[in-house]
């Protein structure tokens, strides 16, 4: 121990730790014994030494700096009232702070209405936002052992979550060895008929396992069996949800054993659901797959379903992904197919049902919790200002022998009593909010979200927090009180470091101002890129509606094309009707088709890899109930029929990718399928945005609805007035052709593509919102401080003006103070706004994340209205008549 | 400071009384202060440097260290500083240890403790 002439940088960089007035005598000491700590052999030959030292140095620190807030009595002999001093830091003490701190609230509304009222903001959102992120992101899926739920999808290089065929699944279910049990569904409306009128409810299409994976519980009679399900069984049973039950079955007993009539064809209903059982789709009905309502559904090669699988313990979504990817590829050396397929995907459950409300809530969470910084920012601001403005009232509890723990406490009492009264306002605000949220997003159906115990516990430690947080500042440097200095001087000479303090208060404020700002302008310049889309379409005055054809009453094609060409006959005779059309997915409905197909001239494809394109059945007259342009070529008429040449009408991406140069028209293009259909190009038309808006342009196809036989369609109608009051002729016309068959989904075509913008305007409205309330807040911070900077300096302000400078100077010199502060934020701000870009881009339409627009514009409106909030301060500087200044000293 | 009597400062917090054990037999520097009452107490009784220099602080203000200019200096080091029991000082410790002595031998009557040497 011979080796230490002076303390090493570490040690002295510690002893800061200290409290002052260890530090004041005993710097060097402390940082010598800490090197002497460090060098001990005991700790050096240790490898757990440095932490062990570390541990202990902590301790020490913090057991020095309470002992000496404990001690901290002032060092005046007076003598010390028992009310004062020897309470400490009991119970008795905090209840008659928070006398004490009510009776000074009741003095002070408007400082308390502030306090409360932002709070209340603060908290509310966070509150409204958490039961959002509570009940997506964190609670468990409503089913037994969730953790254990996955769903099984097959993908492609670009997407996900595709469907799968039924065999294969079959084949995976038999042959994996990391899955519990695998189950298979298929969510797709059933029509429900001999009632009143024809109904529509929400099938499940699975197989027994699907519900047996999920946990399902039954209220009365039984579940579906294997036997039920299996492939070519012959039973028609069906299990009914207990909400189905309870609404449109009676609610009665005697409902098991009854045969109900779906898709045309009796089904024997075997049981009902526990009441608070739902599976992801809110199913109403669950009907054995064996009863799907097309054959294609169990060709290998037709992707119609998607599985729940339950994992075994142990294995991990991965484990299970890699199991069938194995088998998949094993099956694809079985049963080869053209088709083109990457894998298998297994994900878990909630992140497949959660998909992109997640990246929202994580956005909208980082903003409320910006919000409520800001909030804490600012209150800790006016406790700054108050705490200067009460350092006589310290000074003077300091003098009747209060500590200086004492009086950190009384602050500290005070804050959290605004931050929980705010914070239970605020849960009441967030309660409120969040039922509106909610419905503005679209979440999944077993998702229930509401305020619950996690809710509660959060908004609590948040409103904890936040008091204590914006608390400290006032509660530390407040009641640093030097009783010669406050006795004897006025309060301002004492206020010069807090001065600063409060300043990198205002740069953290307008920083994160900032930010927010800059997330809600890129949020908001994507959305308006998105609202001017070209669709491909004109959505005005168009209504659309879904119907499906029962496969057993519509058995053969004939059959499906005499109702298909007497549909669209009634629906022109409608009056106010300009046009009207079939179509077997409705652009921004949600459905969408895809084929593999090969163009006149190109390769013969290799396994797997032929070009793919969406695929929509149409009748004529659709592209001009649309307003889709007819390029070249022509419509689908009457002379396409059964029987003759197979058409088929391709779009201009279509049509520039197959044959770039030479005209579509004429050209065959091969459809590949069981089996394959060579189609000849009749018509080349404009793009149009199938599934979002966000999409880029893709190859289209479009097959005459005349030459094929699906039973699944939607209306297009094109009308001279409100679409949205032709619904009841739109039903009445299908009626009119067949009085049994149900019609659902009757919107605006105009209501579907706002849909599509839903997600994006959700965001921008609250993230706007939110930005919006933070710069309210920031300007009122920028204010404050430049308010009481100014009234601080108005003696000093006096002697410059008494000893000669002019108004303009003063100005200037206020100005630059706050000015500085403004600058600094500035920087700050768009360093943290261009971080964030970053985060955002991939979620932003034709906007870059650091768009210069919103990286320029944001920091210029900040700036404006910060100086503005400066200037009116400052101007009541220059304006001082110094010669009432100096006779107030 | 007014004057004390011994009697004013007892009972000695538990870190006071080592430190005043510690210097009972010399002269001692800080860190030298922490090893000893380390070694006396087997490795009971740790002192980091803000509970030693803030008793010691105390200890100062109610005079029962002081600090003093050393003999020899044990390891070279011209900045460190040592402190040594004032006469106060070891007034107190005897004080205090006469005090613990009674407890102790209260303790034996009641039989609470085995009787020893």
């Amino acid at each position: 121990m011979s080796d230490h002439p002076r303390p090493t940088r570490f040690s002295r960089l510690l002893v800061r730790a200290y409290p002052r007035e260890l530090r004041n005598q005993y710097a060097d000491d402390i940082a010598c014994f800490i090197d002497d700590a460090r060098r001990d052999p005991r700790y050096r030959n240790n490898p757990f030494g440095p932490l062990f030292v570390a541990t202990r140095l902590t301790v020490d620190a913090l057991a020095s700096m309470v002992d000496s807030w404990r001690r901290d009595a002032p060092r005046v002999a007076l003598p010390t009232p028992p009310s004062e001093s020897s309470r400490s830091l009991s119970m008795d003490a905090v209840l008659h702070d928070i006398r004490f701190a009510l009776r000074g609230f009741i003095r002070r509304p408007a400082f308390t209405i502030v306090a409360v009222g932002t709070l209340m903001l603060g908290i509310g959102a966070n509150t409204a936002i958490f039961t959002l992120v509570n009940s997506v992101l964190l609670q468990p899926l409503p089913y037994p052992h969730a953790e254990q739920l996955v769903s099984i999808w097959s993908r492609s290089e670009t997407q996900k979550q595709l469907l799968v065929s039924v065999p294969d699944l079959v084949d995976m279910r038999s042959r994996n060895r990391t899955f519990a049990d695998i189950g298979i569904m298929r969510s797709i409306s059933v029509n429900l008929t001999g009632g009143d009128t024809p109904e529509r409810l929400i099938g499940n299409f699975i197989t027994a396992s699907a519900l047996q994976v999920l946990g399902a519980k039954t209220a009365i009679g039984r579940l579906l069996t294997d036997d039920e399900t299996a492939i070519g069984a012959g039973q028609q049973v069906v299990v009914i949800s207990y909400p189905a039950w309870q609404t449109r079955f009676g609610g009665k007993q005697d409902v098991l054993g009854r045969t109900v009539v779906l898709n045309g064809r009796p089904h024997v209903v075997v049981g009902v659901t526990s009441e608070h059982f739902a599976d992801p789709y809110s199913s109403e009905v669950w009907l054995p797959i064996s009863s799907a309502p097309s054959r294609q559904w169990f060709e290998r090669n037709a992707r119609s379903v998607w599985a729940v699988g339950r994992l075994k313990p142990g294995f991990t979504a991965q484990d299970g992904q890699r199991d069938l990817a194995a088998i998949f590829a094993q099956l694809e050396k079985e049963h080869p197919s053209s088709s083109a397929r990457a894998g298998m995907s297994v994900i878990d459950m909630r992140e497949g049902l959660v998909g992109s409300s997640r990246f929202t809530l994580v956005v909208l969470f980082g903003a409320v919790i910006a919000v409520l910084l800001i909030v804490c920012v600012n209150i800790a601001n006016l406790q700054l200002v108050r705490a200067s403005t009460r350092a006589r009232e310290m000074s003077v509890r300091a003098a009747l022998g209060a500590n200086r723990g004492r009086l950190a406490l009384q602050v500290i009492v005070e804050s959290l009593m605004l931050s929980l009264v705010g914070g239970v306002l605020g849960v009441l605000l967030g309660k409120s909010a969040v039922k509106v949220l909610a419905g503005m997003m679209t979440l999944p159906a077993t998702t229930p979200v509401h305020v619950d115990g996690w809710v509660l516990g959060f908004s609590l430690l948040v409103a904890v927090v936040t008091g204590l947080l914006f608390g400290a500042p006032a509660a530390f440097y407040g009641t640093r009180v030097n009783l010669q200095d406050a006795l004897r001087a006025r309060t301002e000479n004492a206020s010069v470091r807090r001065f600063s303090a409060r300043n990198v208060l205002v740069v953290a404020e307008l920083s994160l101002c900032i930010v927010l700002l800059a997330v809600a302008g890129l949020f908001t310049r994507s959305l308006q890129s998105l609202q001017h889309v070209q669709t491909g379409f004109n959505s005005e005055n168009v209504l659309t509606a879904e119907f499906r054809l029962p496969s057993i009453k519509y058995d053969d094609s004939a059959k499906v094309h005499l109702f298909m060409a007497s549909a669209v006959e009634r629906l022109r005779a409608i009056p106010g009707v300009t046009s009207a059309a079939l179509v077997d997915a409705v652009p921004m409905s949600g459905n969408f088709g895809t084929i593999n197909y090969v163009a006149q001239g190109q390769p013969e494809p290799v396994a797997g890899v032929a070009p793919s394109a969406q695929i929509s059945t149409v009748t004529d007259g659709y592209y001009k109930t649309m307003q889709i342009p007819v390029v070249a070529g022509r419509d689908f008429d009457a002379t396409d029929r059964v029987g003759s040449e197979p058409v088929v009408i391709v779009n201009t991406v279509f049509a520039n990718k197959a044959w770039p140069g030479e005209p579509a028209i004429g050209k065959t293009v091969r459809l590949l399928g069981q089996p394959d259909i060579v189609t000849r190009v009749v018509g080349v038309v404009g793009p149009v945005k199938q599934m979002t808006l966000s999409e880029s342009d893709s190859p289209q196809l479009y097959l005459n609805m005349a030459q094929t036989s699906g039973i699944f369609a939607s209306v297009v109608m094109r009308t001279v007035g409100d679409p949205d009051a032709m619904g009841k002729s739109l039903r009445a016309a299908i009626w009119s052709v067949d009085r049994d068959q149900p019609v659902w989904r009757v919107r605006s075509l105009t209501s579907l593509v706002k849909r599509d913008l839903s997600p994006a305007t959700f965001s921008v409205t609250l993230v706007g919102a939110f930005a919006g309330l933070a710069l309210l807040l920031g300007i009122i911070g920028v204010y404050g401080v430049m308010s009481f900077s100014v009234a601080q300096r108005t003696r000093e302000v006096g002697i410059r003006m008494a000893l000669g400078a002019r108004g303009g100077q003063v100005l200037q010199l206020v100005l630059k103070s706050g000015i500085e502060v403004v600058v600094v934020a500035i920087v700050i701000g768009v360093a943290g706004a261009l971080g964030a870009g970053r985060y955002l881009e991939s979620q932003l339409y034709n906007v870059g994340g650091a768009d210069p627009l919103t990286m320029l514009g944001v920091p210029l409106i900040l700036a404006a209205v910060a100086l503005v909030a400066c200037w009116l301060p400052a101007r009541r500087a220059a304006r001082v008549d110094p010669a009432i200044t100096l006779r107030n000293e | 400071m007014t004057k004390k009597t011994p009697e004013s400062l007892l009972p000695l917090t538990p870190a006071v009384l080592h430190i005043l054990l510690a210097l009972a037999d010399g002269e001692r520097h800080g860190y030298a202060v922490a090893q000893e009452v380390e070694a006396m107490s087997n490795g009971q009784v740790r002192m980091g440097p803000g509970t030693l220099y803030g008793s010691i602080l105390r200890m100062s203000e109610t005079e029962l260290v002081e600090e003093v200019i050393p003999r020899h200096r044990g390891d070279g080091d011209e900045r460190r500083r040592y402190y040594r029991s004032t006469p106060f000082g070891k007034r107190v410790l005897s004080r205090e240890l006469a005090r613990l002595d009674a407890v102790i031998n209260l303790a034996r009557r009641k039989q609470l403790l085995p009787t020893g040497t």
